[in-house]
């Protein structure tokens, strides 16, 4: 959330500061693949949700464009003690929620202890090392357990995004859950201090921003931010007809276009194709146990074989195909080149038949041998990238089955262990390597993504990493993990893609961050 | 029996059918693999968060105890939480229900108005060219997958000659009938194809008849045999035909409301399921079986006006 809006700055800077004045006023209508349906800093748990929080609510901190660092948000200057256990922070004087009402340290004390309550938010976790949060008028202070070299970050992540503590106090209802599903239902302008407040709602149709006029942040023209009145969304989830309503002009922007269609776009003057950098990576688990599920012997668990299916996969072929060239290949075995501390190991695995070949016969893989690939079941994607592989591993004696499931399925499969391979991908929520490391590689929380794959210096580098508070020390922690990883392959390495958005040509200043995050702050649309 | 008693015994009868429904559906939910708390925490919660959201949810009860509560709340007309959209499920169906039940009549009201007067011209010139191109449109209609159709209708309706909107439903009647033109049409050139072949057999079979031909001989005119006595006996076939293509209608809604970005129940379906929205998925096909029971209920009434033969026990 916080690389999103700076991101926002430059990119409408560099865009719309030629105009002679900037353009304001207007809606925007944007086509959405899926809606949200409780915009919450601490329950959003769904990209359609998630994505949308920065726009409604303000973090403490903001991210820097590059992403490496953090800059002043809601808190006007903020420091670390020596010894890392303490954070303190001073709220900008004169910061008002979207109905008028001011914020205080208060409201930032009851934001992040919801944050941090595990009985209330699935990120929780992101906040373990806080002991305490006090308020004094507008200086915040924050104890930590142990130094915590995430902190800053965290500050800048959407889930400790501040909340005002007397909508939720006036909002009826017994627990907190209902409390925030009614401030959602009510579209209340009270509970947030974003660039926009929610002002209509209809469930798995549309959604309306307004603009917040009291938001803090100028524009390029020294007035409050944003340039829009509001934005207007969509919900439209056939990629086809989301397409054709923005051809139509019944909308000025249309979200997660089918890579087949890119070409396309690109060559219709009147629209304005998008592809935005993200730390999405596509990759698929392959499961490492010694045995399958069905008690059966795995040949995956030779780490020989699983280099082999990663040198034997065309990764350019992959792109050329599914994504019709929009992606590259991972550049690190744990994450997108976009997060901080990925290391450079291209080309990993790059495509060696003859390797893989001398890799299974060393492994002695019986010709013939039978693995399953899963994948999502209408998935058009999945099912090029299965008919590519059946042909790339026939040479190494692999005969590829495909088993289509829904999504739902696919997570109970990956969670028992019921599975060969399986399709899968991810998008960082938060700007630090932590999330999507101990989701990948750290067995004790995730069993490394459920291939099962266990390595004990993995997980003690990890748990370091976890408090280094030397930036150096911790991308060394970092960079040892991933080529750890990258020598046991329990994936198969495929590729990163960006995030295809078409825009109308009157949008102008829109972007969707790394992380995903649709930031409107800066947009424009001229009539 | 008079008919308010047949209605009364009719409706008694849809007890025990609903009750087998609410056993099936709520057995086959319950098999699918993966379960909601997985669906809901995502698949980077840990397996204590996933128990802690089953227990939540009442997961952990034995099934027997889940199906009573199940069945007890929904005699109460309490259809549970929607774990998905996090309100009464009640509330989502009602908000929901009104655009499916809209589009679902449209599209039989289309489907008649195509098929009728094209049956109509068809049977009169049985054998003829006439005949040999209605039907072969409508053989390549029925071949056609519904959404592809909806797709060249879009492409070439709405977004190249902007006669109709691609997206939306309207608020007001008027508005509404717009916006839901292009998915009933949709709808509507399946069912009217099917209803087309019935409906044209069943005339050329009541032409045929002795009756008309005695009226004809009678030198009744040629409107009143058509209206009176071709057009009622030959429609007794094609309502029990349309009633029955109800149920295949509601299920085309999955189809259609997805790709016209229609919020109504049939997408709602598709949402609940992949999210193992086990309330939902209960509640929306109760809904779905009642309105189909109503429909044939109608169905099996309106026959019994057209034909008085047919005796309502």
């Amino acid at each position: 959330m916080h690389l999103k809006s700076v991101l926002g700055l430059v990119v409408a800077s560099s865009l719309a500061m030629p105009a002679l004045a900037q353009e304001r006023g207007g809606t925007l209508n944007f086509a959405r693949y899926d809606g949200s349906r409780l915009i919450d800093p601490i329950y959003a748990d769904r990209n359609p949700d998630i994505w949308m929080v920065g726009s409604l609510f303000d973090t403490l901190l903001r991210g820097s464009a590059d992403g490496n660092s953090v800059e002043p948000g809601l808190a006007e200057t903020f420091s670390v003690s020596d010894d890392g256990k303490t954070v303190s922070l001073t709220l900008r004087e004169g910061v008002l929620f979207a109905d008028g009402s001011s914020m205080s340290g208060e409201d930032a004390v009851f934001s992040l202890d919801r944050a941090r309550n595990p009985d209330l938010s699935p990120w929780a976790g992101l906040l373990g090392s806080i002991d305490s949060v006090s308020a004094d008028g507008n200086a915040v202070t924050i104890s930590l357990k142990d130094a915590d070299p995430t902190i800053l970050s965290m500050l800048a992540t959407f889930n400790t995004a501040v909340v005002s503590k007397a909508a939720y106090d006036a909002a009826p209802g017994d627990t907190d859950q209902d409390k925030s599903a009614a401030i959602f239902a009510s579209t209340s302008a009270g509970v947030g201090s974003g660039p926009f407040y929610l002002c209509g709602f209809e469930q798995g149709a549309s959604m309306d921003f307004c603009a917040n006029e009291h938001y803090w942040r100028m524009g390029a023209d020294g007035k409050p931010l944003p340039y829009l009145e509001g934005v207007h969304f969509e919900i439209i989830p056939d990629d086809a007809t989301r397409i054709l309503s923005l051809q139509a002009g019944e909308v000025d922007a249309a979200e997660f276009i089918p890579f087949s269609r890119v070409a396309e776009l690109e060559a219709d003057p009147n629209i304005n194709m998008q592809l935005y950098p993200s730390t999405r990576i596509i990759y698929s688990p392959i499961n490492t146990r010694d045995t399958r599920a069905d008690g059966s012997p795995n040949p995956l668990a030779d780490a020989r074989v699983r280099k082999a299916l990663n040198y034997g996969t065309n990764k350019d072929a992959l792109i050329g195909v599914v994504l019709h060239g929009a992606g590259q290949p991972m550049s690190s075995p744990l994450m997108a080149k976009a997060t901080q501390y990925a290391s450079d190991l291209s080309p990993l695995y790059s495509y060696d038949m003859d390797k893989a070949k001398a890799l299974i016969s060393e492994a002695g893989l019986e010709p013939g041998t039978e693995v399953t690939l899963t994948t999502l079941a209408g998935s058009a994607d999945d099912a090029t990238i299965f008919a590519a592989l059946q042909q790339m591993w026939a040479p190494l004696g692999i005969e590829l089955v495909v088993e289509q499931v829904d999504g739902a399925t696919r997570g109970a499969k990956n969670r028992s262990g019921e599975f060969d391979i399986h399709t899968y991908g991810w998008v960082n929520d938060v700007n630090d390597p932590s999330q999507v490391v101990g989701w990948l590689g750290y067995t004790p929380t995730a069993k490394a993504v459920g291939t099962g794959w266990e390595n004990a210096e993995f997980n003690t580098l990890f748990e370091e990493a976890a408090k280094e508070m030397d930036p150096e020390a911790r991308k060394a922690k970092f960079a040892k993990m991933q080529d750890l990883y990258a020598e046991a392959a329990p994936l198969l390495f495929m590729y990163e893609t960006p995030f295809a958005v078409a825009l109308g040509s009157a949008v102008e200043g829109y972007v969707q961050t790394p992380l995903g995050n649709n930031i409107f702050d800066e947009a424009t649309v001229s009539r | 029996m008079s008919s308010l008693n047949y209605i009364f015994k009719r409706l008694l009868l849809m007890v025990p059918t609903f009750f087998l429904v609410m056993v099936i559906i709520f057995m086959l939910v319950r098999m699918l693999p993966g379960d909601p708390a997985i669906a809901m925490a995502g698949d980077r919660a840990s397996d204590a968060d996933i128990q802690a959201i089953r227990e939540r949810l009442g997961l952990t009860e034995p099934m027997l105890v889940q199906f009573w509560l199940f069945l007890s709340n929904t005699v109460q007309g309490d259809l549970g939480r929607s774990i998905l959209m996090r309100t009464d499920v009640i509330d989502v169906i009602a908000d929901r229900l009104p655009i499916t039940v809209f589009l679902t009549v449209y599209s039989v009201v289309l489907s008649l108005l195509i098929a009728g007067p094209l049956a109509f011209v068809a049977a009169l010139n049985r054998g003829r060219w006439p005949d040999a191109v209605i039907r072969t449109i409508f053989q390549i209609g029925l071949s056609m997958p519904v959404f592809y159709i909806g797709l060249v209708l879009l492409t070439f309706l709405a977004a190249q000659l902007r006669l109709f909107p691609v997206g939306g439903y309207g608020d007001t009647f008027g508005e509404k009938l717009y916006h839901l033109f292009l998915p009933s049409v949709t709808v509507a050139l399946y069912t009217s194809a099917i209803i087309m072949r019935n409906l044209r057999s069943a005339i050329i079979e009541v032409l045929d008849a002795e009756y008309v031909q005695f009226a004809r001989a009678k030198g009744l005119p040629s409107r009143l045999i058509l209206g009176r006595h071709v057009l009622r006996n030959a429609l007794i076939s094609t309502v029990t035909l349309l009633g029955l293509s109800i149920g295949n209608l509601m299920s085309g809604t999955l189809v259609t409301e997805t790709v016209f970005a229609v919020p109504g129940m049939g997408r709602l379906m598709l949402e609940a399921i992949f999210a193992r929205d086990y309330p939902l998925i209960q509640g929306l096909t109760l809904t779905f079986a009642v309105l189909v029971s109503l429909v044939f209920l109608m169905t099996d009434l309106f026959q019994s006006r057209l034909d008085p033969r047919m005796r309502l026990q």
